[in-house]
Parts: structure tokens; sequence; C-alpha cells
């Protein structure tokens, strides 16, 4: 096994995060994809402990710091996607482009 | 005590100036009740004092030497300014013949401006011209001269747009002012030259310069070509003559002056340069060739006039084309006299038509007619005025024309030639004005044509007087030409050109067998002087054309070039603003985006670097 393949994974998977967060039109399916891109920068933080760390794994800490932020903002993530259903009930991003020039 | 009213002559102008001041308060809007006249009043008073104090001082300065005044004007580093004066018999009697002619015209204007309101402006802008003038005669510095003749010019621009609310004023007095403007300028490119050459601005010192100067001929003909442009325009001769034209759109009694000594400013100053005029030959056959051109041009254009007004002013400019021939060929003396014989004969040529005019109203030669047995004081001194003006022995112009043909008869004779036609031409001119006004039948406008009031009569009388006392005074002040040194075939042919010019005419215009109006064959010919050979058009399809359409195109380039590529910042500023708003699309993810595109982009910027490195 070798650094370069986890690298790569994270890398891909960060690469469809990014396209599903750019090109989803349903609000959850971007927070959805936030957290693709979120474990796709766990498993780099991973590899990198495993591979060049292996003494202190400090990459194992900050992936459970990221695991844990990751949760809170999914929740607030939520929250907000909530409060803009009740008011405008659709969660379509299309429709929120009302804060143009 | 000996020599107090010469000591004090620099006075002269300042009473002209303080009458000049003193008229302003009775302009219609500072006293409301009591109207202008005290203006008039006071400045003919202050004219009169002028003229006791300078004919005081010519008796002073009578056959004594020139003496010398100098004040400090300016002294900035090493240029050092100083208003020369000059006291001698020759100043001082154009002084005594300035302010006489002043109070003439001053005299004539309480009637003539008998039913006119502006009478502040008109009797401040005469005293200005006796002031200017006076300055001018006084003075003996090329500097001095000059502003003096700006002052003038600035003058005649106000003094023809009296009457403002009149079109053709308006066109006239502009005309007359950018005309002359432009000759000062090049006098003032001269001016500005002279000073480096001689070291002197002064007449006296700038004669000993020429004497003894060895410039280069290239730069003594364009200095001296400048140095006549001023005059040149000043005294209305080709190509710079139509604003003289016009300027008969102003008030007579100003046309006086102006017809008289407002136009020998300008010789005056051309007779004081003659010395440095004498450097460059090619600067005097053109003064020649302009003085000749002029002198027989307008003596035709002045045959070919039915503007009584308009028919003198060109006899003026033919005058001053042979005050032009004089100064060419070095005979200042005689262009002086010249002056003086032709300024008293001009201005009773000029009150006698103006008399007629207010009285008759009509200014076209072809209404006229009859007036001889109605208005005898008024034809008598046309008469006296015209045979004064043309070689009529044994009267004033006669003397000087004859002098200076027998000047020109060894050197130029074909100058002798040019002078005996346009005597006869002026006598042609005046003859048939005279015929025109006085002779024949009454016309509908003439039936009723008083004589003139005393004001208007006193001072043409005055002047008639003058005018028949001008040999005898020539006589006493030994000016006459001595007869035996004469030559007399010129002397018969300029009689003779007067006899035949004046008979000529008076054949043709009392003779009721020839068809008045009378029509030239070709008709062309008629039309070419009659339109003063087209100069208003000639003027309108070169000069004014030129400084037309270039002043548009530049005015063009500053409204769309210059101003336009300031413009285009703003607007490009504006326009940028305008299209970079539409990236703020409202669209999160289209944030999202860039933001990944930004990070990805500085990514790369630091790691181009590093490209090379990669290896597989």
């Amino acid at each position: 096994m070798q650094l370069e393949y986890f690298l790569l994974l994270g890398a891909a998977l960060f690469c469809i995060g990014i396209y599903g967060l750019v090109t989803s039109r349903n609000a959850v399916r971007v927070l959805m994809s936030i957290e693709l891109m979120l474990n796709a920068v766990n498993i780099n933080l991973m590899g990198f402990s495993n591979f060049l760390d292996a003494g202190e794994i400090k990459g194992q800490i900050f992936t459970v710091f990221v695991i844990t932020v990751a949760a809170a903002e999914a929740a607030v993530g939520l929250a907000i996607v909530l409060a803009i259903y009740r008011n405008r009930d659709t969660i379509d991003m299309e429709q929120f482009n009302l804060l143009k020039w | 005590m000996e020599a107090s009213f010469s000591q004090t002559i620099w006075i002269v102008p300042l009473y002209a100036l303080i009458g000049a001041i003193l008229a302003i308060p009775w302009s219609p809007g500072i006293i409301r009740r009591t109207g202008p006249r005290p203006s008039g009043y006071l400045n003919t008073l202050m004219t009169f004092a002028a003229l006791v104090h300078s004919i005081f001082a010519l008796r002073e300065t009578w056959q004594q030497p020139a003496k010398y005044l100098s004040f400090q004007w300016l002294h900035a580093a090493d240029l050092n300014i100083a208003f020369d004066v000059e006291i001698s018999s020759v100043t001082v009697g154009a002084l005594v013949l300035i302010t006489g002619l002043n109070l003439a015209a001053q005299i004539y204007a309480i009637g003539y401006m008998e039913m006119d309101w502006g009478w502040a402006r008109f009797f401040s802008l005469l005293a200005l011209f006796e002031a200017g003038m006076s300055t001018l005669v006084l003075c003996n510095s090329l500097f001095f001269s000059y502003v003096v003749l700006e002052i003038l010019t600035l003058g005649t621009y106000l003094l023809i747009g009296l009457w403002f609310n009149q079109s053709l004023v308006v066109t006239g007095a502009r005309d007359a002012f950018l005309t002359k403007r432009v000759g000062d300028l090049i006098l003032l490119m001269g001016v500005v030259a002279l000073l480096p050459l001689a070291g002197t601005w002064n007449y006296s010192e700038l004669a000993d310069w020429a004497r003894t100067t060895d410039i280069d001929p290239t730069v003594a003909t364009l200095l001296c070509l400048a140095l006549i442009a001023g005059p040149l325009g000043k005294c209305a001769q080709f190509p710079l003559h139509l604003w003289l034209d016009e300027a008969m759109e102003g008030p007579m009694p100003g046309t006086i002056l102006r017809n008289t000594i407002v136009v020998s400013t300008g010789a005056w100053v051309l007779i004081k340069l003659q010395p440095v005029l004498a450097l460059s030959s090619f600067a005097t056959n053109f003064m020649m060739v302009v003085g000749a051109t002029t002198a027989i041009g307008a003596g035709l254009i002045a045959i070919a006039q039915i503007d009584i007004k308009r028919s003198l002013s060109y006899s003026v400019s033919a005058y001053m084309g042979l005050v032009f021939i004089a100064v060419a060929t070095q005979q200042d003396i005689t262009a002086l006299k010249l002056l003086f014989t032709y300024a008293i004969a001009m201005s009773l040529l000029v009150m006698s038509v103006g008399g007629v005019v207010l009285n008759t109203i009509t200014q076209d030669l072809t209404q006229y007619g009859g007036l001889w047995s109605r208005r005898p004081i008024s034809g008598i001194s046309y008469l006296v005025g015209a045979a004064s003006l043309v070689a009529f022995p044994p009267l004033g112009c006669f003397w000087t024309l004859t002098e200076m043909a027998d000047n020109l008869w060894q050197t130029h004779p074909w100058l002798v030639a040019v002078l005996v036609i346009v005597n006869g031409l002026t006598a042609f001119s005046l003859t048939r004005e005279f015929v025109m006004i006085f002779g024949g039948s009454e016309k509908p406008m003439t039936v009723r044509s008083p004589e003139g009031l005393w004001a208007l009569v006193l001072p043409m009388t005055f002047g008639m007087g003058f005018a028949l006392h001008v040999p005898i005074l020539l006589q006493r002040w030994n000016l006459l030409p001595s007869w035996s040194q004469l030559n007399s075939t010129v002397v018969l042919s300029l009689i003779a050109s007067t006899l035949i010019g004046a008979s000529a005419s008076a054949f043709i215009y009392l003779n009721d067998k020839i068809a008045k109006p009378i029509v030239l064959q070709p008709k062309a010919v008629q039309d070419f002087f009659a339109y003063d050979l087209y100069t208003a058009q000639l003027y309108r399809v070169t000069i004014v054309l030129v400084v037309g359409l270039v002043s548009r195109l530049i005015s063009w380039c500053d409204r769309y070039l210059v101003d336009g590529v300031i413009n285009f910042v703003g607007l490009a500023t504006v326009f940028s603003g305008e299209s970079l708003k539409y990236n703020v699309s409202g669209q999160s993810q289209f944030y999202f985006l860039s933001i990944v595109l930004g990070v990805i982009l500085f990514i790369g910027i630091l790691c181009f670097p590093l490209i090379p490195q990669l290896s597989f």
C-alpha cells in the first residue's frame, strides 16, 4: 500500500464532492456533497498520519476533530435549510438567487 | 518762466483724459434727470484749454531746437522702459492740429448730436482719442507709440460701435477692430524684434542706430515689413482697407476725427520710423507699391461709390497711400506737410457733407441734387475743401503735392505719374460728389434742406477760413517750395490733371444729355469698383474661411478627441462596474465555484515553478 492511492482516493472523492456542491439543485444534496468533501479530507488526514506520522498519529486527532465539527456544521446547515424551507416552501437552490446584483 | 508752456506740454493729453473721465457721470444711467449736454460742454472746454496750451507752447518752441524729457516707466532687471517726450515745433504743431480739429469736431458734435442721448459715451471717446493722439505725437518712443496705437484701436471699436443697436454698426466695429489689430500685432513683432537689434526704442536713437548699423539684409527686410504692417492697417491701405469703409457706420463727428487724424496716427509712426525703414530697399519698394496701388485703387473706388461718406473714405485711403509713397522715398518732411494740409482739407469736406446728411437724411448720392441755392455755406466749404485736397493752386495740398512730385521726378518718375493720376481721380470723385449734391435739379429728398445750425456751420466756416490761410501760413513759416527750383512739367501736369478730372466730372454729371444714373460699359467694371473690388468676399473666402475652418477643426478636436479620451476613461469605468456586477449572480453555488476556481488558480500559480522538476 502506498500513500499516493489514499491521496488519489481522497482527491477523487473531493472532486466528486465539488461537482455535487456546484451542480446540485437540492440544498440537502449540497450539504451531502460538503460531507463528501469533508470525508475526503479525513481520508487524506488518515493517510498522512499513517504513512508519515505513524508515531504520534496527529492526523487521526485532526480527523476526530473534523468529524465532530462536520457533525455540528451539518446540523446547523440542515437548520438553515429548514428555516429557508419554512419561508419559501422550497429547497431548490435555483430559487435562492434573491441576493444578486 | 520763459518756456513754461512747452515744459509742461505733457499736460496736454491729460486735459483730454480728465475730460473723458468727467464726462462719464452724464451717462443716462448715472445722472438720470438733467440730460447729457454738460459732458459735451465740459469736453469742449478741456479741448479748448489744450488748444490754447499747445498754441502758447508752439510760440515758445518755434525755431528752437527740440527738447527731450524722459520719465521712467518700468525698470526690471536690465530692461529700462522710459516714456520719452519730444518737444519740438513739429510735435507741438501736430498737437495744435489735433486739438484744433478736435475742438472743431466737438463743437460740430454739439450741433450734430442734438437728438441723441449718448453724449457722455461719445464725448468720452472723443476725448480719449484726443488724449491718445496727443500722447502719440509727443512720445518719442516706439514702444509707447505702439501702446497708444492699441488704445486707439480699442477707442475706434467703441466709437464706431456707438449706436450698437444697428447691426451694420456691430459688424463694422468688429471689422475695424480686428483689421487694425492684425496690423498692430505684426507691428508688435517688429517692435519686439527691434529692441535686441538696436537696444533702444527711442526714435532719435533708432535713427542714429539705423545710420550706422550693418544688419543682415533679410533681417532688415523682415523687420521693416513688420513695422510697416501696423501703419498699413491703421492707414487703411490695401489690403487692410475694408474697415475704413465699414467705419463710416459711426457717427459723423467721429468720422471727422477718423478721416483726418486717426488714420494719420499710423502715418505718423511710419514717418518717425522712416530712418529704420530705409534700411531695407525691399521694404521701401513694398511701401511704394502698396501706396501706389492703394492710391489708384481707392481713387477709382471712390468714383464708383454712391454713399457720400464712403466716397470720401476711399479718398482718405488714397491720400494715405500718397503718404506711404512719400515715406518710402525718404521725404518725411513732405509727408508731414502733406498730412497737415490733407487733414485741414478732409475735415472741411467731412464737416460739409455731414451737415448735408443731417438735414437731408439720405446718404445716397443719387437721391441728392440742387442744394447749391439753399446751402451755399456748405457748398462753398465743400469747394474750398475739395480745392485744398487736390492740386489746385494756391491752396494747401497743391504745395505739398508739387513738392512731393518734384522730389520724385529725379528718382522715381513713374511715381509722379501715380501722383498725377491719383490727383486727377480725386478731383473727379470730389467734383462728382459736389455736382451730385449741390448741382443739377432737386430731388424729392432734397426739396427742403435748410442750412445747418450754428454749431455745424461755425467749425465748418472756421475750418474754411483756416484752409484758405494755409498757403499764407506755409509761406510765413518758410515751408513753401521755392518757385524757381520747381520743375514746371510736374507742376503743370498736376494742375492739368486736377482741371481735367474736375471738368470731366462736371461735364458728365451736369450734362442732362447723359442718362443718370450712369452705367459704365461693361457693367462688371463698375460693379467691381462699386463693391470695393469685392474685398468683403475676398476676406470671406481667404482669411476668414481659413481661420473659421481651423478654429472649427480645433474645437472639434477638443470636443471629441481631448474630451473624448477623458470621457472614455469614465465611461469605461462605469461600463465595467455595470457589467462586472453580474458576477454577483445570487447563486450560492456560483460563489462556491468561484472560491474553488480561485483556490485552484492560486495553487496553480504557486506550483507553476515546480512543474519542470516533476519527473515520472
